[in-house]
């Protein structure tokens, strides 16, 4: 090139480069409405002193509807923090609550109704309010209320009248989608101690807590407020320190916290508790009259429990030595009083509901049911029209039925409320065949997740925040409380409260409901409460009752508690634990977990929540195979390596993370992500557990086991990099400062 | 003579080096948001008539800024205190004001001073150390149609000075939290 040439080249890259670099504006990427400010009509509340407004609401349903309070100012909701008022949380809050504001503020938050371009392309056009009403009551008068199925997730207690009525008028079936491992646990709760509220262990009171792998901290059924009694377990008491076992095959953030973690093989559980029963039995540590309802429940006697469920034969199954089992068993009555808890993996076997009702009934024997510091039962909901009907409740075996029966055209309409069955079902189930084979599909999520983008029809639901409902969280404080959700800042986009289209639709095809409005109906059920004439609230009329219930955020009655009955028949077999696939062919066992941030995977939409590390690994927004130190050497794999992790039902690559915790023989996986709708924060990116496992199911619940396949490892040779804090700054000695204490493994 | 012409190359070299340059320190200057033009407004209006002509305080139409992080816009109703006693008709400006105010539309100004993302900034505690409104916001009260304009440039670099000028903290944590 010649001098010239080079001079014009080098002026003309760099100016050009210059100018087109210029011709961004500041603020680029940055919504229009960001660069305004808005001037009200009339001066907010909030700014006629220049402070921030606090209104009580409550948490979502599946987050268990606790009290909630959250921050306004200028007419936005910028905070969220737990209601100090309200019974069992106290002030408390999680994560999940904090996100709340980010469904309300989500970018790929439906702005209204649409209707699909073609079923499955997930193109939508928006459309009017009326012309979307009309179409789906025309669809119900078409199909007959007896032809079409409502599927929801957890309803809010208010929602779950109003569904109620809407079901009376129109005949429609109602379904509800929830984990299974709460599928299973009220199956246990029901059949062992008669009440269909879950119970919650009085862990403020505790001495000893045992817990059968319920990921009671972090997720389960109530972890603000067992996280908060857990403290008061811990610290709450001068001198005296509760003492914590936990028995489970993963080493989790909820078993890192115990003063000794137990590590056993999957689904052994129910096996451990038996053998527990039996040190209680013939050693005589607790009296022999206790034993009759355990045994009753069981189908067990005396002989039987003595001579199959020794130690020593369940030590052979259990991965835990005879001499472990019987330390349990003695740190039960040595401390007292002692609470059993059981969950998460332990229900997610093909005996699951055996191990929630063997463990749960250690509680029988301890006589810890219903006293101080032992599991309190929950009351049902004051008023009856706040029950949610448990029948409603599927397990994976009924699901695969309803399914069946949409595909062969014997139900040809489908509601689908914020539940997610194409995603939270394995695909055996034939969730997202049946939708297609459908003639309507109709969706109310806020959200275009997996089942939505199968939809004609999307009539978006109102966020949490901007809608008004009554919740009996589930479990209860250990007695009757429901909390008031209100809407604390008016509606962000032209969505409906999914209560006021059910009225609206009942309206439109001439039958129609009690209320007038989602906020009708919520108010009505809050002055029967005052009626009952008993709890917190004392008001001289309606309108004070309201206005304080508001403002509390909910009405509690400390003297309703709840009471149970024993079992008296069998009502599950022992059994021992299966696992899909050939020991020899796949070694490992696959142990798939909920996440405390995201937990199934109907979160992973809030990138609050995806940036939340995993405790244990640290590790956000993505999958990983999580292996035992010892695996990884004998396979030669270190943080980082990516694997193919094959099961009898699939094959996927993941980065594998390295557990010098693990137990070697297992290996892990979190739920919750591989997602291919959702929004642009949860699509893309990692893998559903629930694609890889085997559809095996619970016999006795008829739940999925998710925690009963096996697998195998293989190195691909590739590396990728895990997005994590742990071990990305390398840890440094300061040479005068001796702190951190290297030891070696033999030392 | 001999070297004439690398010297020639290597100085016509550095003038091509310093188009980009000067470029860049250009659009850094055009773009700086005291270059900027007065933005337009839905309804243009004159400070200058309510500060300088009335002789009100800015904290009577402001009046969280001493109180509170932000300083606030007056609600319609306040504004229509006085202007349901003047007459609107024949004056487009105000004919916009009474028209939102019945038709019950909040009006959605242009931001002029706009707050960098991921900053805190506390109107109350800047007037209670002594500050004028006018010390960041120049003399708004003389800015009439058709409307307000940014006289200090209100970036990081700006603010870090001003806090070093009068002891004010400068760690991160006081403005991103």
């Amino acid at each position: 090139m010649r001098r010239r040439d080079f001079l014009k080249v080098a002026a003309t890259s760099a100016t050009g480069a210059v100018l087109f670099a210029g011709c961004g504006r500041i603020g680029d990427g940055v919504p229009e409405t960001e660069f305004k400010i808005a001037q009200p009509v009339y001066t907010p509340n909030d700014w006629a002193f220049g402070r921030d407004a606090w209104f009580a609401t409550a948490a979502p349903p599946d987050q268990g509807g606790y009290g909630l309070i959250v921050r306004v100012f200028e007419g936005r909701a910028k905070k969220v923090d737990g209601n100090p008022d309200f019974p069992g949380v106290l002030g408390k809050s999680d994560a999940r609550a904090q996100a709340l504001v980010q469904e309300l503020y989500h970018p790929d938050r439906l702005a209204g109704p649409q209707r699909a371009a073609t079923r499955g392309s997930g193109q939508f056009q928006p459309i009017s309010w009326d012309s979307a009403l009309q179409g789906v009551a025309q669809i119900l008068r078409d199909a007959g209320g007896e032809r079409a199925v409502l599927i929801t997730t957890r309803p809010s207690s208010s929602q779950a009248a109003i569904i109620a009525a809407f079901q009376r008028v129109t005949g429609i079936r109602h379904a509800i989608l929830e984990p299974d491992e709460l599928v299973v646990l009220r199956s246990a709760v029901r059949r062992l101690f008669g009440v269909s509220t879950l119970p919650i262990p009085d862990l403020a009171n505790a001495s000893f807590l045992l817990n059968f792998g319920a990921e009671f901290l972090h997720g389960w059924i109530a972890p603000v407020q067992l996280a908060r009694a857990y403290g008061e377990f811990r610290q709450g008491r001068p001198g005296q320190r509760g003492l914590y076992y936990h028995v489970g095959p993963r080493l989790s953030a909820t078993a890192a916290n115990a003063d000794r973690w137990f590590p056993i093989v999957p689904g052994t559980e129910g096996l451990i508790a038996l053998a527990i029963a039996n040190v209680l039995l013939t050693e005589g540590a607790v009296p022999r009259d206790r034993f009759a309802p355990y045994f009753a429940a069981l189908g067990l006697d005396e002989a039987r429990l003595t001579n199959d469920y020794s130690p020593e034969r369940v030590a052979t199954t259990s991965g835990l030595t005879a001499e472990q089992i019987r330390e349990l068993a003695h740190a039960l009555v040595e401390h007292e009083p002692a609470v059993v808890i059981a969950g998460t993996n332990a229900a997610a076997s093909t005996n699951g509901l055996f191990n929630l009702v063997a463990t749960l009934g250690l509680n029988l024997l301890l006589d810890s049911l219903n006293q101080p510091g032992g599991l309190l039962l929950n009351p049902e909901p004051p008023l009856p029209e706040l029950r949610i009907a448990d029948d409603a409740i599927l397990t994976q075996r009924q699901w695969a039925e309803l399914f069946q029966q949409i595909q062969s055209g014997t139900i040809s309409t489908v509601l689908v409320y914020r539940a997610n069955p194409v995603y939270a079902l394995p695909p055996a189930t034939g969730a997202a065949e049946a939708l297609r084979a459908a003639q309507h599909v109709v969706s109310f999520s806020p959200f275009v997740d997996e089942t939505t983008q199968l939809a004609d029809i999307v009539l978006p639901d109102q966020a949490w925040l901007e809608q008004w409902g009554l919740e009996v969280p589930d479990p209860g404080p250990g007695f009757a409380a429901v909390a008031v959700r209100q809407p604390v800042v008016q509606p962000f986009v032209d969505a409906r409260a999914f209560g006021d289209v059910l009225i609206q639709l009942a309206t439109q095809l001439g039958q129609p409901l009690p209320w007038a409005s989602q906020e009708e109906a919520t108010k009505t059920l809050a002055l029967q409460l005052r009626r009952l004439g008993r709890g917190n609230i004392q008001a001289a009329d309606d309108k004070q009752f309201l206005v304080t219930l508001q403002a509390q955020g909910g009405w509690w009655d400390e003297q309703s508690r709840g009471s149970g009955t024993v079992p008296s028949s069998p009502v599950v077999q022992p059994r021992e634990p299966s696992f899909a696939g050939d020991s020899a062919q796949f070694p490992y066992l696959l142990v798939p977990y909920p996440l405390p941030s995201i937990g199934y995977g109907e979160l992973a939409h809030l990138p609050w929540l995806q940036a939340l590390p995993e405790p244990i690994s640290t590790n956000v927004w993505q999958s990983w195979v999580e292996v035992a130190q010892r695996t990884a050497d004998e396979l030669g794999l270190s943080t980082g390596d990516v694997v193919r992790l094959i099961t009898p039902q699939a094959t996927v690559e993941l980065p594998v993370y390295v557990n010098p915790a693990g137990q070697p023989g297992l290996v892990a996986i979190p739920f919750g992500q591989g997602h291919t709708a959702l929004g642009r924060y949860a699509e893309g990116r990692g893998v559903n557990p629930l694609t890889l496992v085997a559809p095996e199911n619970d016999s006795d619940a008829g739940t999925l086991a998710w925690c009963a396949t096996r697998c195998r490892i293989e190195k691909t040779g590739r590396r990728a990099r895990l997005a994590r804090f742990e071990g990305m700054v390398p840890a440094f000695q300061l040479e005068e400062f001796p702190i951190v204490r290297v030891m070696a493994p033999s030392a | 003579m001999r070297y004439i012409r690398l010297i020639l190359f290597v100085l016509v070299v550095l003038v091509v080096m310093a188009i980009p340059l000067a470029l860049v320190l250009a659009r850094t200057y055009f773009l700086s948001p005291t270059a900027q033009p007065v933005k337009a407004q839905p309804i243009q209006f004159p400070h200058q008539v309510h500060v300088q002509a009335i002789g009100l305080d800015c904290t009577y139409c402001h009046r969280n800024a001493t109180t509170s992080a932000q300083a606030t816009l007056p609600a319609l109703e306040l504004c229509m205190q006085c202007h349901k006693i003047i007459p609107s008709q024949g004056r487009p400006e105000l004919e916009k004001l009474v028209a939102a105010f019945q038709q019950n539309q909040p009006i959605l100004w242009n931001k002029v001073h706009q707050l960098p993302d991921h900053t805190h900034f506390v109107h109350s505690v800047h007037l209670s150390f002594g500050f004028q409104c006018s010390t960041c916001h120049g003399d708004v009260g003389a800015m009439g149609k058709p409307g307000v304009k940014q006289v200090r440039d209100l970036r990081m670099g700006d603010c870090i000075t001003c806090h070093q000028q009068n002891g004010a903290r400068t760690d991160c944590s006081v403005c991103h939290y």
